[in-house]
């Protein structure tokens, strides 16, 4: 059962202060790119903001208010992208994004999923992906000449979007190869990671989920899981462990790569195109993707957490392995948006299915700071926000898979 | 007349169907309690999202009509910003957030939604600052400069918010839309004043008008050059940026003393001599939060920070060369020898070094909030130095009755003075934390805002109370400010709701 009375604290800290909804002031360049909060920003009101979902759960907590239709919609519009939890966090302890995800669960629990995250809840446990597709059509894009090892401890987590972007699988199979990781994959027996089941509240089944891949990952041995999807990588590490104690280590392709290119393991062409980039820190990659670490203890006078809680700030998310990376790739120059890394404006993904305008409206202004900077090719490494972020529009903008972008730049061909 | 479908309609023709709701889902978020108010508000009837100041008038215009309350607002920080009774239109001004910098005159028109974490850094473009308190990223300029009070730390060769404002754009509680200062005449924004009467000390008054006068929708305010680095170097991930104020023209220091009186004479000595940037005597209490990751972590530094910095005074040295930055550092060095300060130790300056511009948005001061969130600030006074220093002793008079007894934080020093105007004005504040856990801590707190109240009464200590305090200040006896007389004077002679 969603239980809000254990995010009390938080519920109840909220001075409205708006630090949530905008750009901390150690990335601050001017008036544009100063909000931090895409709902906030497109439909205005406080309601829609970490600040107005702490409200709104107080009110649910006390009973003073209802789950309903429109206020589920409202709930799961916001993409949880986490940047009102981040900057709170630069000078409170509260945990904003958690009670959000709790206010979700809640929803759920009283039977108010939306529609479209019921498909999608159905699909998942019907088909073990997000996309409903058949099962075994999973690894369907691998060469028929494929080889992995099958007694490697480590394996490589291709993740529901493999069905629609195999090329990015592809290609961190190629830098895998091309570095002399020794990898397997588990074919059948790879599931959807759970993220999206967590992330829109359906507790009870993300759990199932989660606690039958962590039993497969063990019965084969897994050590090391390496993803290339952020939305993956960070319910590995953000998630897993609310629901299961994990031993495994995650890493994410751009981590493993850019070890290998320090260690000189990954040879790069030299007679790459001469491009302007800028570089699209994915939320659940970036702030979201520290580990989680349980806490059950008591909140004391002043705030004062027995015992001692580990926070997640954000601080320590993966943001130099994509930009490293992109420096070593010759031709590529690299310039920053001004929200970036732990400050990155979300793509606004997670909205499309619920409210397209708004969803649409995030990915444009993250185009629009992407052209502002000068940029011709916007990268990142995650499906969703390729998804959002590769589209047409006046600003002239290519998007690029980093993972593919690499792979592309390798001197030496792997053994796909 | 209560509010009705009919008003919906009304306000929706004015703003667009976009932009209102009645839905209580989001009216929510505009009547939650806060910990240091925990009082719950009423709930408004609907929000509103003008975009001008012509939409704000009419809006002003229906809710006259009909008479219902109306509130504007645009952050939702401070105990005013919600709806005080039933049938309240709660304008959100957010919309209203255009801005522009006229660099050769100095100065900059900011609409209400304009924050400062948009204006700061514009305006520092151009070598160009301003002399008001931040409180954080998401604060509004035009709020803290023509609604409530803010004295900031880069105040020292400036003056308070309220001298800055030019021209004025408001709307009354009529209706109407006026025009103040060089404004009234279709001069531009350059000017506060204007042929008759200056509007500007009755818009502003002493301490803002908190609402009471109309809604200000649009001002200009002066700038002032600012010295320093150029380029603010930038470092670290939330929440450890850092933002240095260094470079060949630019440092930071930080001193203790053993009294306060030995603090007044060097923020004296340093005004007569004309030298630094930012000089105050900083609260350390905060001093601790803003170097601690968590509640946990402030009670590992607290003992320390308490024992080696329990009277800090900063001071920021900012000059257009190296040559006057080493002349500045000479002159400091000596006033602070002579007036008995120390260096406190190196992490400790080193740590405010690298947070100084930090400091000067304000940002960090936020984590006062981490004990909990539950905070007030009292003996909020204006006068000279040696004011500000009396009043910081007399509230060793009440306070340990407070802190021995763990009724709020101990920390009795807790307070800041702000010189201003090279220490011929200066500003004061102390900050206070009651503990929300604790089932008393609001009577406590009220309690203690009694107990500091009835000493400035004893002394005459005006303080800059707002006109909704008028009883309090009417105990302070002539000394008091009477900016809230004339307020409600104003107020009824032109509100048709007063």
């Amino acid at each position: 059962m969603a239980d809000l009375n254990k995010l009390r604290y938080t519920i109840e800290s909220c001075n409205h202060c708006g630090q949530c909804k905008w750009l901390l002031p150690g990335r601050m360049s001017g008036w544009d790119f100063a909000a931090m909060c895409p709902i906030h920003e497109y439909y205005l009101f406080d309601a829609y903001s970490g600040q107005g979902m702490l409200n709104i759960a107080g009110e649910i907590l006390s009973g003073k208010m209802s789950h309903h239709e429109d206020l589920a919609e409202m709930l799961y519009t916001c993409t949880a992208c986490g940047a009102c939890d981040i900057n709170c966090k630069n000078v409170r302890d509260m945990e904003v994004l958690d009670t959000i995800l709790e206010l979700r669960r809640d929803c759920a629990e009283a039977g108010y999923l939306p529609e479209v995250r019921k498909t999608e809840l159905e699909k998942v446990m019907n088909t073990h992906n997000i996309y409903g597709l058949p099962h075994e059509q999973r690894f369907s894009f691998l060469p028929e000449d494929f080889k992995d090892d099958p007694e490697a401890d480590t394996v490589l987590f291709a993740g529901c979007s493999a069905y629609r972007h195999p090329e990015t699988i592809l290609a961190a199979i190629k830098i895998l190869k091309a570095g002399g990781v020794k990898f397997r994959l588990l074919y059948e027996d790879e599931w959807c990671c759970g993220a999206s089941l967590w992330r829109m509240g359906a507790h009870k089944e993300a759990e199932e989920l989660i606690k039958r891949n962590v039993e497969t990952f063990r019965a084969k041995g897994v050590k090391t899981i390496i993803t290339a999807c952020a939305e993956c990588f960070g319910a590995f590490r953000g998630g897993y462990p609310r629901f299961v104690e994990t031993e495994f280590r995650t890493l994410h392709i751009t981590q493993v790569a850019a070890e290998l290119l320090q260690q000189g393991k990954l040879l790069l062409r030299d007679d790459g195109e001469d491009m302007t980039v800028t570089y699209h820190d994915p939320c659940m990659l970036g702030r979201l993707s520290e580990e989680y670490v349980h806490w059950d203890g008591e909140i004391q006078s002043w705030g004062v957490h027995v015992p001692e809680k580990e926070w997640r700030r954000g601080e320590f998310g993966v943001y130099e392995p994509p930009r490293e990376i992109l420096r070593a790739i010759p031709g590529v120059k690299l310039q920053e948006m001004v929200r970036s890394y732990e400050e990155a404006w979300c793509c606004g993904h997670k909205g499309a299915d619920i409210d397209g305008e708004f969803a649409a409206y995030t990915a444009g202004e993250r185009r629009r700071e992407a052209a502002s900077v000068g940029a011709e090719v916007i990268v990142s490494c995650c499906p969703f926000c390729r998804e959002a972020l590769d589209s047409k529009d006046d600003y002239n903008l290519k998007y690029m898979d980093l993972t593919e972008l690499l792979a592309d730049n390798l001197r030496e061909e792997g053994q796909v | 007349m209560s509010f009705s479908d009919q008003v919906y309609q009304e306000l929706a023709a004015v703003v667009g169907e976009r932009y209102i709701t009645r839905k209580d889902f989001i009216l929510a978020g505009n009547r939650a309690k806060t910990p240091e108010m925990p009082v719950a508000h009423p709930s408004a009837e609907c929000i509103v999202c003008p975009a001008t100041t012509e939409e704000v008038a009419e809006i002003v215009s229906i809710c006259l009509r009909h008479d219902l309350r109306y509130l504007a607002c645009v952050t939702g920080c401070i105990p005013s910003a919600y709806a005080s009774g039933p049938d309240t239109v709660f304008m959100h001004l957010k919309r209203m957030n255009h801005m522009e910098i006229n660099v050769e005159d100095r100065y900059a028109i900011i609409e209400p939604g304009v924050r400062h974490v948009q204006l700061y850094p514009e305006v520092r473009k151009h070598g160009l600052s301003y002399a008001a308190a931040a409180v954080g990223p998401g604060g509004s300029p035009l709020v803290t400069y023509a609604v409530t009070g803010g004295d900031n730390h880069v105040q020292y060769g400036a003056s308070r918010p309220c001298r800055y404002l030019l021209g004025v754009e408001m709307v009354t509680p009529e209706g109407e839309i006026l025009r103040t200062g060089s404004l009234q005449t279709d001069s531009g924004w350059f000017c506060a004043d204007s042929p008759g009467p200056s509007l500007r000390g009755l818009v502003r008054g002493y301490s803002g008008n908190n609402g009471k006068l109309g809604i200000i929708t649009k001002c200009a305010i002066a700038l002032d050059q600012c010295k320093g680095p150029a380029e603010i170097r930038r470092e670290g991930i939330s929440p450890h940026h850092k933002m240095f104020m260094d470079g060949d023209c630019s440092r930071v220091y930080v001193f203790n003393y053993e009294n306060i009186q030995d603090v007044c004479d060097a923020m004296l000595a340093l005004g007569e001599a004309e030298i630094a940037a930012t000089v105050q005597k900083y609260f350390y209490l905060p001093l601790t939060l803003m170097m601690t990751d968590s509640a946990n972590d402030f009670f590992k530094k607290w003992e320390y920070c308490k024992k080696t910095v329990p009277m800090p005074l900063v001071v920021h040295i900012a000059t257009q060369s190296p040559e006057e930055r080493e002349y500045e550092e000479k002159i400091l060095f000596d006033i602070v020898h002579e007036t008995k300060g120390t260096r406190i130790p190196r992490d400790l300056e080193m740590w405010w070094e690298e947070h100084m511009d930090y400091f000067m948005i304000v940002t960090r001061l936020q984590s006062v909030l981490r004990l909990g969130g539950s905070w007030f600030p009292c003996k909020a006074s204006a006068e000279s130095v040696q004011h500000m220093c009396d009043i910081g002793e007399s509230i060793s008079e009440f306070i340990y009755d407070f802190t021995d007894t763990g009724k709020i934080f101990d920390a009795p020093e807790n307070y800041q003075i702000i010189p201003m105007e090279y220490s011929h004005f200066a500003s004061s504040e102390l900050l206070f934390m009651w503990d929300r856990f604790n089932p008393d801590g609001f009577k406590n707190m009220m309690e203690f805002m009694a107990a500091s109240s009835a000493t400035d009464a004893k002394y005459f200590y005006h303080g800059s109370t707002s006109s909704g305090y008028g009883p309090s200040a009417e105990k302070k006896g002539k000394l008091y400010s009477n900016a809230h007389i004339w307020m409600e004077q104003i107020q009824k002679a032109f509100d048709p709701r007063a």
